[in-house]
């Protein structure tokens, strides 16, 4: 897919408000006697935990400010709260300056990610990190 | 180029293409010089039912998005378990298209 700068910014726009929206879903449903949502296709029909299970939980722990719990729940959590904090910014910036400086920054990535030498260690750290998911038991 | 030989590259790629692409396809590759004939006739096109069918089966790690290219979808897709579980089931829908377009995309670099 050829992503135009709008198409873009509005697909990541919307994927940060719907996270925000889930965030703060979870952190109202945790205080009821409810049984946690879970949406995560690949633990519903296996019971093993996918690489990224735990994010929101990872998340909610950072809210409070427990970064050791954080990383021992899900050290993605982390990605996931950086880009859910800085994508926003950079856009309402992109657009106030009326350039497009995220959506080049998304093109280089890109191809920078799709280099052997970059997609391989990455690779193997998500291998491990879901080994370590799966052995906690997420 | 030879209208038997076009005939028979459109024969035998169709399915890698959107129906509506396939009269302009033609046109182009009728219009060009016989020359670009080697290239595009081994050009590496992803067929869109091997990405539906992992699009289905490892649609929530993204294995989809990568395949076709687009990393920094495929990334969103891993980070957040497909979307919620949400964009995965989008995708299973939207997958064939997308990589339809990217084909198009392909053999638009030996078109013109």
């Amino acid at each position: 897919m050829v992503l135009s700068r709008n198409k873009l910014y509005s697909i990541l726009i919307m994927a940060c408000v719907a996270g925000y929206i889930w965030v703060c879903f979870n952190m109202v449903n945790k205080q009821s006697v409810l049984e946690p949502v879970e949406v995560c296709f690949i633990k519903h029909f296996t019971n093993i935990p996918c690489p990224s299970c735990g994010s929101t939980r990872a998340i909610l722990s950072l809210t409070k400010g427990n970064f050791n719990e954080a990383f021992n729940i899900n050290p993605m959590g982390f990605l996931v709260a950086f880009i859910m904090l800085f994508t926003p910014l950079w856009i309402l910036l992109d657009i106030v300056a009326k350039k497009n400086t995220l959506l080049t920054f998304y093109q280089n990535l890109e191809t920078y990610l799709k280099r052997p030498k970059i997609a391989i260690p990455l690779l193997i750290i998500i291998m491990i990190n879901w080994i370590w998911n799966i052995n906690k038991g997420v | 180029m030879e209208a038997q030989k076009v005939e028979m590259f459109i024969m035998s790629n169709s399915k890698f293409f959107e129906s509506h692409q396939i009269n302009g396809i033609r046109e182009r590759l009728i219009a060009i010089d016989d020359s670009k004939w080697a290239m595009i006739s081994t050009i590496q096109l992803k067929d869109p039912t091997t990405i539906l069918i992992v699009s289905i089966l490892a649609g929530s790690l993204g294995i989809d998005r990568f395949m076709l290219g687009d990393t920094g979808l495929g990334i969103g897709k891993l980070l957040t378990c497909g979307g919620l579980g949400i964009w995965t089931i989008v995708d299973w829908f939207s997958i064939q298209k997308a990589t339809r377009e990217k084909n198009m995309q392909k053999i638009q670099q030996f078109l013109y």
